[in-house]
C-alpha cells in the first residue's frame, strides 16, 4: 500500500513539474508592451531585465534560450551604446540559431 | 506564464457559438502549404489595425511573438526587425499584404511573413468584456501563397471572482497580475486571442511534434468563441 502511495506521489510530482511549452518567458509580454508603447530608460531597463532572466533560466521543454532573445537584448545594448556586449549577444544568436545569420550579420555590419 | 494560460484556456467556459458545418479536415490538408514548404523563419509584420481602438495594435504586436516561437519556429527578433522596417519605411504592413514579399526573404532570411488584421476591438462600458475580431494570414515570402489563415470573433469576459481555491486560484492569480493596470489586462486578452488562434499552427522545426501533427484535425478557419475566466 505504501509503495502504491509512493508511486502515485512520484507520478503526481513529476507530471506537475514537467514543462509543457518549448520556452518560458516570465513577464516578457507586459515588459514588451510597455517598451513598445512608451520607449524610455525605465521601460528599456525593465525589458533588459526580462531578457537577462529568460537567458539565465529556461524551464521549457527545449532548455534553450528562445529565438530572438539574444538578438533583441543585443538591440537594447546597442541603443545604450554598449557595443561590445551587443555584438557578443548578436553572435550568440547566430551560434544558437544559424538561420538568423542573413539578418543578424547585416546588423553586425551596421555596427562596425 | 504560458502554463497558466493553457490552464486558463482549459478551465474557461468555452462556448463555440458558431463554426463551419463542414466535415473536419486534417491539418496536413487544411495547411498543406505549410507542410509542403516546411518554413522555419517567421517575420512578424506590424499588425494592421482596422478597429477603432488605437492601442489594439500594440496589444497584439507585443504578444504575437511568443506563441509562434512556442510552436517551434525561428522568429526574427521582433524589436530589431521593427527598427529596420521603420528605417526602410516598411512599417505599414498594409502596403505589403498584397505585394511580393521576396524582399523580406532577402533582407531578413524570412520564409514566412505573419500578417495580423485587427478588425474589431470593442470593450464594454464597464471594461470587463472585450469583443475582438482578428484575422491571421501567413504568407510564403518565396511563393507569396497564403499558407495559413484563420479568422475569429472572440468575446472575452475579463472579470474574475476572487477567493477561488484550487485550480480556480490559478485563474485568480492570473487575474490579479492582469488587473494591475487596464493595459496589462488587455495585453492578457490579446495574448489569449493569439494563443487561441495560433494553436492550430503546424509544429515547426523546434517543436517535439514536428512532422507528426499533420494527422491531427484542424480547427475551423472561421469561428466565434466566448471565453470567460469564470
Amino acid at each position: 500500500m505504501k509503495r502504491i502511495i509512493l508511486i502515485i506521489t512520484i507520478v503526481s510530482l513529476t507530471s506537475c513539474s514537467a514543462p509543457t511549452n518549448l520556452y518560458t518567458w516570465n513577464k516578457y509580454e507586459n515588459s514588451s508592451y510597455n517598451f513598445l508603447k512608451n520607449t524610455n530608460e525605465t521601460t528599456s531597463n525593465k525589458l533588459s531585465e526580462e531578457y537577462k532572466k529568460i537567458i539565465k533560466k529556461q524551464k521549457g521543454i527545449r532548455g534553450e534560450v528562445p529565438p530572438g532573445v539574444y538578438a533583441d537584448y543585443g538591440f537594447l545594448l546597442l541603443q545604450s551604446n554598449n557595443m561590445a556586449q551587443a555584438r557578443e549577444m548578436l553572435q550568440k544568436e547566430i551560434e544558437l540559431y544559424p538561420e538568423s545569420k542573413v539578418f543578424i550579420e547585416r546588423i553586425i555590419k551596421l555596427t562596425e | 506564464m504560458k502554463k497558466s494560460i493553457i490552464i486558463l484556456l482549459l478551465i474557461t467556459s468555452v462556448v463555440i457559438t458558431s463554426c463551419t458545418s463542414t466535415a473536419p479536415v486534417l491539418k496536413s490538408v487544411a495547411y498543406k502549404g505549410m507542410y509542403d514548404e516546411k518554413p522555419l523563419v517567421a517575420l512578424i509584420m506590424p499588425p494592421i489595425n482596422r478597429s477603432t481602438n488605437i492601442d489594439a495594435k500594440e496589444y497584439f504586436h507585443s504578444t504575437i511573438y511568443t506563441p509562434i516561437a512556442d510552436a517551434g519556429y525561428y522568429v526574427i527578433p521582433p524589436f530589431l526587425s521593427m527598427e529596420i522596417m521603420k528605417k526602410e519605411s516598411a512599417f505599414d504592413a498594409e502596403l505589403f499584404i498584397n505585394s511580393p514579399l521576396n524582399k523580406f526573404s532577402e533582407v531578413f532570411g524570412a520564409d514566412i511573413a505573419v500578417f495580423t488584421i485587427i478588425h474589431k476591438w470593442d470593450k464594454s462600458s464597464i471594461g470587463s468584456n472585450v469583443s475582438v475580431e482578428i484575422e491571421y494570414i501567413i504568407k510564403s515570402t518565396r511563393t507569396n501563397e497564403v499558407l495559413y489563415t484563420r479568422r475569429g470573433e472572440i468575446k472575452y469576459d475579463t472579470s474574475v471572482s476572487t477567493g477561488l481555491g484550487g485550480i480556480g486560484g490559478l485563474v485568480a492569480n492570473l487575474a490579479v497580475s492582469a488587473a494591475n493596470t487596464a493595459a496589462a489586462k488587455y495585453v492578457d486578452v490579446a495574448r489569449i486571442c493569439n494563443y487561441y488562434i495560433l494553436k492550430d499552427l503546424p509544429a515547426g522545426k523546434y517543436s517535439q511534434n514536428n512532422g507528426t501533427d499533420g494527422a491531427l484535425f484542424a480547427g475551423a478557419n472561421k469561428f466565434k468563441v466566448n471565453l470567460s475566466a469564470q
